[in-house]
């Protein structure tokens, strides 16, 4: 693909840093009806490059690999949403097709989903600083409202910056990939994320069983996707 | 004064919005007060000094699942409307954020979410198109999302202080319980036609039957030892675009 071909304008642009910026609300601040899953914010991101196909496809692995990090309590987990845009993105932006633009969309988009947490953290600190001080507050319940929504709107804005800052350096260097053509060493790239895909779904099933038995089940539906593999249903 | 409809309306969907301002200090606490703000100003309308001491109450530190803390919003609405004392209240408070955690947190986060994420990336990859596997996420898992507010809220409201008596074995916990193993099937099923799928976009063939064998053992010691899987597994995604590049530039 030469560079003409890729299509980013400043109307895509603009489009996917809003799009990062409900995206990145969503998580945790409103409305959580979980546009923000990565299977859906690749996509939205594969589909604003032109590629919904590509986008999902980064997505479903994404996806795979944050099913292992539930938000139980105060445990730590990537924000997928901006995340998952911009790796959908990158990988439609590509063509969609190739192999090693692929590995890296989802690297970049786990990565960068890290990096989404990072900035929570710092938003939650700044939500201390605009959530008080409580006894003024209490006595304001206007300027109470008001603070909220300042926040959940900060939130939105950390989304938006996030995408902004990310996805044209993204949609470059995983275009650059693009040229890179199959080798050896591909072969055993494609088994690490394979192998990597088993062991999060193996971690993934374990958060959501009950206790270590549920094995033999993993193994069912792994049975279960082979004959439809077999079946030629995929 | 007793909240109308409209302010019942109002709070629960304010409840959509409770950790907006999540923050180290109250964690979800501003968010429940500002959810029951219209509860409160009905409940206590023309009374300013009774208000500010209620909405001081409800900003205390507090935590629980966010669509549960819906039920946290409607009976805490209803013990200010029942005059409860302060002190009892602050004990109700204390007592209802471990259940609301735990309990949504297993049915929603740990089953329902993954169930629906799972359904719909295998109808994707058994040939759906991108935007039908999204609504059908969107859909299934909003169905269940909104019924769970909904129910929530009703129960709050009626309950009051039996809350947490009732949600001691409800119908959210009873069905976490009976679910769990359709999730683990979906996550096998899901990861091994996601792998084939990869494969046969790449243009190197990796052995698949090896490949096969490694995984299932992979995926086993993953489920065995969770942490140190899941942190093999992000290693392995970093090193196979590496990998990738690496063989392009040395041939």
């Amino acid at each position: 693909m030469s560079w003409s071909e890729l299509y980013l304008g400043p109307g895509t642009w603009i489009l996917a840093v809003l799009g990062g910026g409900l995206l990145g609300m969503d998580a945790v601040s409103w409305p959580q009806v979980m546009v923000s899953r990565p299977l859906v914010s690749a996509t939205v991101g594969g589909w604003l490059l032109g590629n919904p196909v590509a986008g999902m496809l980064v997505g479903g692995v994404l996806e795979l690999y944050a099913l292992r990090h539930p938000p139980f309590g105060a445990a730590k987990y990537p924000d997928t949403g901006p995340a998952g845009l911009v790796a959908g993105a990158s990988f439609a932006a590509s063509g969609g097709a190739a192999m090693g633009a692929f590995l890296l969309s989802v690297a970049i988009g786990w990565g960068l989903g890290w990096i989404g947490t990072v900035t929570v953290q710092i938003r939650r600190r700044l939500n201390e600083r605009i959530m008080s001080p409580a006894r003024e507050l209490a006595a304001d319940p206007v300027l109470l409202e008001q603070r909220h929504r300042v926040a959940i709107w900060l939130d939105g804005l950390r989304g938006a910056i996030l995408v902004a800052a990310f996805l044209v350096p993204s949609v470059l260097v995983v275009t650059l990939v693009v040229g890179t053509g199959p080798s050896t060493l591909g072969r055993y790239a494609v088994a690490a994320l394979v192998l990597g895909l088993a062991g999060s779904a193996g971690a993934a099933g374990r958060s959501s069983a009950f206790g270590v038995r549920g094995w033999p089940l993993l193994l069912v539906g792994a049975g279960l996707g082979l004959l439809l593999v077999l079946g030629g249903l995929t | 004064m007793r909240p109308l409809r409209s302010d019942h309306l109002t709070a629960w969907s304010r409840t959509f919005a409770v950790q907006g301002s999540w923050n180290y200090t109250t964690m979800v606490g501003t968010g429940i007060a500002y959810a029951m703000l219209p509860l409160l100003r009905r409940i206590y309308a023309g009374d300013p000094v009774r208000l500010r001491e209620a909405v001081e109450r409800a900003m205390g530190p507090f935590n629980g699942h966010p669509y549960l803390c819906a039920m946290a919003v409607a009976a805490l609405g209803r013990l200010e409307l029942d005059e409860v004392d302060p002190q009892t209240i602050e004990k109700f408070r204390t007592a209802l954020r471990g259940p609301l955690g735990t309990v949504g947190d297993r049915a929603v986060w740990g089953q329902w979410r993954p169930i629906c994420v799972l359904i719909a990336t295998l109808s994707f990859l058994l040939g759906a198109s991108p935007g039908w596997s999204v609504v059908v996420f969107l859909a299934l898992y909003n169905v269940g999302h909104l019924a769970v507010r909904v129910w929530a809220y009703a129960t709050g409201w009626q309950a009051g202080l039996e809350v947490g008596r009732l949600l001691k074995g409800a119908w959210i916990e009873r069905w976490a319980e009976k679910i769990w193993p359709l999730n683990i099937l979906l996550t096998g099923a899901v990861a091994l036609v996601l792998a084939d799928v990869v494969v046969e976009q790449s243009a190197v063939s990796p052995a698949p039957a090896a490949l096969l064998g490694m995984g299932l053992v992979g995926g086993l010691l993953a489920f065995r030892f969770p942490r140190q899987g899941g942190r093999l597994a992000t290693v392995l995604l970093v090193i196979a675009p590496l990998l990738w590049v690496l063989g392009g530039v040395v041939g």
